[in-house]
C-alpha cells in the first residue's frame, strides 16, 4: 500500500543495553499487527542467536509498521533498529542518519548510561527529534522522578515530553505510537530529484547477492533501474526492490522518504558498505551523502584453528561471514606456536568476540585467538618511512626503532559516585589520564578519561564491570596517536622465541608482565626430559626467568593381562598428544598451554 | 630337606625365547580366574570388584558366582578342545600357571578353590609343578586359611599389603594393620605356601620418602620371596571409555572419584621418582632381582604367571572383566556381574558378554617390544635393531638420552634394557613405539 510521504515516519530507538529497546520494538510490532502476538518468538528483531543470548543488537534491522492513528489515517512507520554497542558507533550514526526521529529509552531504575549519552549526542548531531521514554516503570526499584530530573539536567529534555512506559506490560506504548506520528516530522525529499539513498545496513543472500538496506532521501527507485554505489563505484542492475514487513516483501517502486531494500546481485559486501550512497546510473545524483567512512579496524588478533587441519574450514567460514559483515578484515598469517591462521581486524573488542563466537557456533570451529593488539606506528631510524604494525611478532628489532606511536581514545564512564576512587585507580594504572567529571544526579557521575586503546582492549571493560558490580557503563572514541615508551616483550622457551606470546608493553611494566608470563608458562608447559629455561626478554635483555625442572617419572606401574590393551591405548593417547603438540625448538608444548595463557590475557 | 621356597628350574615354556609378536592362535599356557568380591572397596582401586552384601552374609552371591565360573570354565574348555584338541591330546600343553586374582580370592572357601583346581586339571591339564597363585588381603577376616589353601593346591600367595604404615593404610581405605601383614606371611609359611609375595604402593598422598623407606624395611624384614612395588596410579576408567555395558571396568563411584581427585593433587612426581630409586636400591641390596619395572624376586621366585603376560604367551581367562589372549586376539569379559551371572546361569549356559581386539603385525610388534623392555632381560639387540622392529628408529635417541643401555646376555649375545632412568621415563620411549 502506497502511503503518501507526509504520512511516513522514520525513527530509531536508542537505548543502553538491557534498557528495553528490543521489548519495546516487539510491542510496537504487536500493536500495529505487523506480527501477531502468538507469532512473536520474543524479540523478533534480534534474529541472530548470538544477539538473543548476549541481549544486544549487533546488526541494524528495519521494519515497516502500518499504524492507524487516532486521527483515523494510516501512517507508515519505519523502525530502524540500531546496534547497541560502543564498537558499532559508526553503524549507529548511519542508522540515525536514515531517520527523522529517535525514541530514547531510559531504564527508570538505572537512569542514563554512558552509551545513552553517546547515542543521544549522535541523534542530536543528525538533527533528530527525540521522544524520551522512561521504561520499566513497573519495577519496584524504578525512580521516575530522579531519572526525569536527570534527563532534564543532563540532556535538557523537558519533563512534560517524557512518556512513562513499561514495554513489558504494554503500558505507554499507544502513547509512544501517537507521539511518533505527532512529533516526528515526515521526510521531505523530492521524489522527482535524482536518486540519493543511504545504505544503513546490508546483508548477503546466496541468491540475491548483497542486499542493501536503504533510506531514500531524494528521488525514486524502480525495480528495473541500474544503480551505482557512489563510494565504491560499483554498478549493477538491481534484482529486487522491497520493504521489510519484517520479512522482505518486493515492491515495484520506492520513493523519497521511504525505507526498504535493494537486492544488488553484488558478490562482495565491500562494494556496498554502510554509509554508501545509492543513485541511478541513468540520472545520477551530483553529491553522495557526507561522512562516509570505510569500516576501520581498531583491534587486531590472530585467529587459529585449534586443530591444524581445520584451517581450510576457517578460511571458508571467514569468507562466508565476511559476506554479511564487511567490518572485519582478515589475511593469512602463520605462527610457530599456533600454526596457520588469519590476522583479523575488528571494530573493537566486542566485535572480535562476536566474530569469534559466530565462527565457532555457526561453523562449528574450535578457535584460539592470540592476544588482541592495536595498530602501532613505528618511526624507524635513519629517516625511513613510518611502519604500521598490528602484530607484535612483526615488530622490527629494537635497534631499528626510533620511536613508537600508539592510538589513544577518549573514554566516557558513567558510574555511581561511590566507585570514583576505584575507577580512577583502574584507569591511571593503565596509563590513563583523568580529564573531567560531572554529576548526572546526586549519586551518579560522568567521568572523562584519555587512555591508550591498547590498555582498553585487554580487560578494561571487564574490570570496570567487576569493580562497580556492573553499575558502570562506558563509551569511547578515537583520539589520535601519541608517542609512547613501548617495548616488545618476547617470551623464550629453551632460548627460542615463541612468536604467539610476544607482547607490546609499556617499558615500566615489562618486568611485571614478563614475570607473570613466565610463571604461568612454567605451570602450563609439561616437564620435558631436560631442564627448560623460560624467559621474558626485551631484545637480548632478559627481564624474567623461570626454570622448568626435567621430567622425573612417566611410567606405567602395572602391566598385566587385563592392562595390556588399556595401557597400549593410554600410550597411543600420549603419542597423539605429542603429535598435537607444538614444537618450539626441542620443547613440546601442548596447544592447551597456549590456549590457557592467551585466555588468561583475555580474562 | 629342600627349602620349599626354593623352586625348581623355571618352566622352559615361560622363560625361553623372546616375547613373541607371532599372530598364530595357540593354546594357553596359563589361566587367570577373576574373583570379584571384596569385604570393602578401596577408593584407589579400579579392578572389577563388588563388595558389601554381595561378598558376605546371607545375601552373598559367591555361591552363584562359583557356579557361573565353573560354567564358563567348561565352555572355554569346550572351545579349546574343539580348536586344539583335548588336554591330553598332545597338542595342548598342560597349564604352567593358574592365578586367582581379584577382588579378594582369599574370601573363597579353600574347598571351593580345590574343586576349581580339580576342574581346571581335568579340563585344561595342570602341570605337576605348575605355579598356582592366589591373591589375599592380610586382614584377619579376609586372608583365609593358608594351610587349607595350600592343601587345595595353592603354592604362591600374593598379599595386598600396600603399606606398612598404619596411617597410610587408613588413608588408602585398607582394612588391615601392618601387624596383619606379618601375621599373614607367618601363616602362609606355616601353612606350607612355597612362595609369598607382597604388593606395596608408593607415590601415595602424604607418603614421605622416609615413610616409604620404613615400609620397604619392614616388608623386607618379613623375608618375603617377591615384592611388587607400584606407583599409585589414579587413571580414570570412565574417561577411557572402559565402563560401558560391555566394558571391562565398572563405573567409578562418586566417593572414589572425589578421593582420587584429591589424591592426584597431592601426588608428587619428584618424590615418586625418588621413592622408586630407593626401592631399586633397597631391594637390590637385599638380594632381590628387579626382573620387571615394578617387580622384584628372590632367586627362582619370579612370577611365572606374569612372565607369561610380558612374553605375550597365550593365556585363558575366566570371570568378570578377565582378559584372555590366544597369540592373535585379546578377548575380555564385560565387568558387570549381573550380565555375567545371567549368561552363565541360563540353561544352557552361554558365554558372558564382552569384547575382543586383534592386533595387526605392527601393533603386535610394538606390544612385544614394550613388554619385553619392561623386563630386565630386555631385548636382543639384533631383533631390536632389525628392519621390522618398531624400536629401531628410536634406538639412537633412547641410547643417547640414557633411557636404554646395551649389555651382554647370558649367552653372550648383545642385548638392550632400560636403565633406571629409562624405567622411570619408559612411557616417553613406549609412546613412540605404538
Amino acid at each position: 500500500m502506497q502511503i503518501p510521504q507526509n504520512r511516513l515516519r522514520n525513527f530509531s530507538i536508542v537505548a543502553h543495553i538491557d534498557h528495553g529497546k528490543t521489548t519495546l520494538s516487539d510491542r510496537l510490532l504487536e500493536l500495529t499487527h505487523t506480527i501477531e502476538a502468538r507469532q512473536m518468538t520474543s524479540q523478533v528483531l534480534d534474529s541472530m542467536d548470538l544477539e538473543k543470548e548476549k541481549g544486544i543488537t549487533i546488526k541494524a534491522r528495519a521494519v515497516r509498521l502500518e499504524y492507524t492513528a487516532d486521527d483515523g489515517l494510516v501512517y507508515g512507520l519505519n523502525l530502524i533498529d540500531t546496534p547497541g554497542h560502543v564498537d558499532f558507533s559508526y553503524e549507529v550514526s548511519r542508522s540515525l542518519q536514515a531517520c527523522e526521529g529517535a525514541i530514547l529509552v531510559v531504564d527508570a531504575a538505572q537512569g542514563i548510561e554512558a552509551q545513552t549519552l553517546a547515542n543521544v549526542h549522535l541523534a542530536l548531531r543528525e538533527g533528530l527529534t527525540i521522544i524520551p521514554v522512561l521504561n520499566k516503570i513497573d519495577l519496584p526499584s524504578a525512580q521516575p522522578d530522579v531519572v526525569i530530573e536527570e534527563l532534564e539536567s543532563v540532556l535538557a529534555i523537558p519533563r512534560e515530553e517524557v512518556i512513562l512506559a513499561s514495554a513489558k506490560e504494554g503500558t505507554g506504548v499507544p502513547e509512544i505510537l501517537e507521539a511518533i506520528v505527532a512529533r516526528v516530522p515526515p521526510p521531505r525529499g523530492s521524489p522527482d530529484a535524482p536518486l540519493r539513498a543511504l545504505v544503513f545496513d546490508s546483508h548477503y543472500d546466496p541468491y540475491k547477492g548483497v542486499v542493501c538496506h536503504i533510506r531514500l532521501e531524494e528521488g525514486t527507485l524502480n525495480d528495473h533501474d541500474v544503480i551505482r554505489l557512489m563510494a565504491s563505484g560499483a554498478e549493477t542492475e538491481l534484482l529486487e526492490l522491497g520493504v521489510f514487513r519484517p520479512q522482505l516483501v518486493p515492491v515495484k517502486t520506492l520513493q523519497a522518504g521511504e525505507v526498504g531494500y535493494v537486492a544488488t546481485g553484488l558478490k562482495n559486501v565491500r562494494e556496498a558498505q554502510v554509509g554508501d550512497t545509492v543513485t541511478t546510473v541513468a540520472r545520477p545524483a551530483a553529491e553522495p551523502f557526507p561522512g562516509y567512512q570505510a569500516a576501520k579496524s581498531l583491534v587486531f588478533a590472530g585467529l587459529y584453528p585449534v586443530a591444524g587441519p581445520d584451517y581450510p574450514l576457517l578460511r571458508d567460514a571467514l569468507e562466508k561471514l565476511h559476506l554479511n559483515d564487511a567490518s572485519f578484515t582478515f589475511e593469512p598469517e602463520s605462527s610457530v606456536a599456533l600454526g596457520f591462521g588469519f590476522r583479523c581486524g575488528f571494530l573493537g573488542l566486542l566485535h572480535m568476540e562476536i566474530v569469534q563466537e559466530r565462527l565457532e557456533r555457526e561453523f562449528d570451529l574450535d578457535l584460539i585467538a592470540s592476544a588482541p593488539s592495536v595498530e602501532y606506528r613505528i618511526n624507524l631510524t635513519g629517516n625511513r618511512e613510518q611502519m604500521v604494525v598490528d602484530n607484535p611478532a612483526r615488530f622490527p628489532d629494537v635497534g631499528e626503532i626510533d620511536s613508537i606511536e600508539e592510538p589513544w581514545v577518549n573514554l566516557g564512564v558513567v558510574t555511581p559516585d561511590r566507585y570514583i576512587g576505584s575507577l580512577m585507580e583502574l584507569t591511571t594504572n593503565r596509563r590513563g589520564t583523568f580529564l573531567t567529571m560531572e554529576y548526572l544526579d546526586p549519586q551518579r557521575v560522568l567521568m572523562h578519561f584519555e587512555l591508550p586503546l591498547a590498555e582498553l582492549i585487554v580487560d578494561y571493560y571487564d574490570q570496570l564491570k567487576t569493580r562497580t558490580q556492573g553499575y558502570a557503563s562506558m563509551e569511547y572514541e578515537e583520539a589520535g596517536y601519541r608517542a609512547a615508551n613501548l617495548v616488545k616483550l618476547d617470551v623464550l622457551v629453551n632460548n627460542e622465541p615463541v612468536d604467539a606470546l610476544s607482547l607490546i608493553v609499556h617499558r615500566d611494566r615489562a618486568q611485571t608482565t614478563g614475570r607473570a608470563l613466565t610463571t604461568q608458562l612454567r605451570k602450563l608447559i609439561p616437564r620435558q626430559m631436560f631442564e627448560v629455561p623460560i624467559q621474558a626478554a626485551i631484545g637480548s635483555h632478559v627481564v624474567a626467568r623461570e626454570t622448568l625442572a626435567a621430567m622425573r617419572k612417566n611410567v606405567l606401574a602395572k602391566c598385566y593381562g587385563g592392562d595390556i590393551t588399556r595401557k597400549r591405548k593410554l600410550l597411543e593417547k600420549q603419542k597423539e598428544g605429542k603429535q598435537r603438540m607444538k614444537r618450539v625448538g626441542s620443547v613440546e608444548i601442548p596447544q592447551e598451554a597456549f590456549l590457557a595463557i592467551l585466555r588468561m590475557d583475555e580474562g | 630337606m629342600e627349602d620349599p621356597r626354593r623352586r625348581q628350574r623355571e618352566d622352559p615354556r615361560l622363560t625361553v625365547g623372546e616375547a613373541r609378536p607371532d599372530p598364530d592362535p595357540r593354546p594357553p599356557v596359563a589361566l587367570y580366574l577373576h574373583v570379584p568380591f571384596c569385604v570393602s572397596l578401596c577408593p584407589y582401586c579400579d579392578f572389577v570388584v563388588v563388595a558389601g552384601a554381595a561378598a558376605r552374609g546371607p545375601a552373598a552371591r559367591i555361591g552363584a558366582f562359583l557356579e557361573a565360573l565353573r560354567a564358563e570354565l567348561g565352555l572355554r574348555a569346550d572351545a579349546l578342545d574343539a580348536r586344539f584338541g583335548g588336554p591330553s591330546s598332545g597338542s595342548r600343553p598342560a597349564l604352567a600357571s593358574v592365578y586367582f586374582g581379584g577382588g579378594t580370592p582369599s574370601l573363597l572357601p579353600a574347598g571351593d578353590v580345590a574343586r576349581l583346581l580339580s576342574m581346571v586339571g581335568a579340563r585344561f591339564g595342570l602341570a605337576r609343578d605348575a605355579e598356582v597363585t592366589l591373591e589375599a588381603n592380610p586382614g584377619v577376616d579376609e586372608r583365609g586359611d593358608a594351610g587349607a589353601l595350600a592343601g587345595a593346591g595353592v603354592n604362591r600367595l600374593s598379599l595386598g599389603a600396600q603399606s606398612m604404615d598404619e596411617a597410610l593404610l587408613r588413608r588408602l581405605g585398607r582394612r588391615h594393620a601392618p601387624a596383619d601383614v606379618a601375621a599373614a606371611v607367618g601363616e602362609a609359611r606355616a601353612g606350607g605356601i612355597g612362595s609369598v609375595s607382597v604388593d606395596l604402593l608408593y607415590d601415595v598422598p602424604g607418603q614421605s620418602l622416609e615413610a616409604w623407606d620404613a615400609t620397604l624395611r619392614d616388608a623386607l624384614a618379613l623375608g618375603v620371596d617377591h615384592v611388587s612395588a607400584y606407583a599409585l596410579t589414579l587413571d580414570d576408567p570412565d574417561a577411557e571409555g572402559l565402563t560401558g555395558p560391555l566394558g571391562d571396568h565398572l563405573p567409578t563411584r562418586a566417593g572414589a572419584r572425589r578421593w582420587r581427585a584429591a589424591a592426584v593433587r597431592e601426588q608428587d612426581e619428584d618424590v615418586a621418582a625418588a621413592q622408586y630409586r630407593l626401592a631399586v636400591k633397597r631391594l637390590g641390596a637385599a638380594g632381590y632381582r628387579g626382573y620387571e619395572i615394578s617387580n622384584w624376586a628372590g632367586p627362582g621366585h619370579e612370577s611365572r604367571h606374569n612372565l607369561a603376560y610380558w612374553r605375550r604367551l597365550p593365556h585363558e581367562a575366566v570371570g568378570p572383566g578377565a582378559h584372555a589372549f590366544d597369540g592373535a586376539v585379546r578377548r575380555w569379559n564385560a565387568a558387570r556381574l549381573d550380565g555375567y551371572l545371567a549368561a552363565l546361569s541360563g540353561s544352557p549356559p552361554v558365554l558372558p558378554p564382552g569384547g575382543s581386539e586383534s592386533l595387526d603385525a605392527a601393533g603386535a610388534a610394538a606390544e612385544a617390544a614394550i613388554l619385553g623392555l619392561r623386563l630386565d632381560r630386555g631385548l636382543a639387540l639384533a631383533e631390536a635393531s632389525g628392519p621390522d622392529s618398531p624400536l629401531a628408529p628410536h634406538l639412537d635417541w633412547a641410547l643417547g638420552a640414557g633411557l636404554l643401555e646395551a649389555f651382554d646376555g647370558p649367552d653372550g649375545g648383545p642385548r638392550l634394557r632400560l636403565t633406571t632412568d629409562g624405567r622411570l621415563l619408559s612411557n616417553e620411549l613406549f609412546a613412540r613405539l605404538v
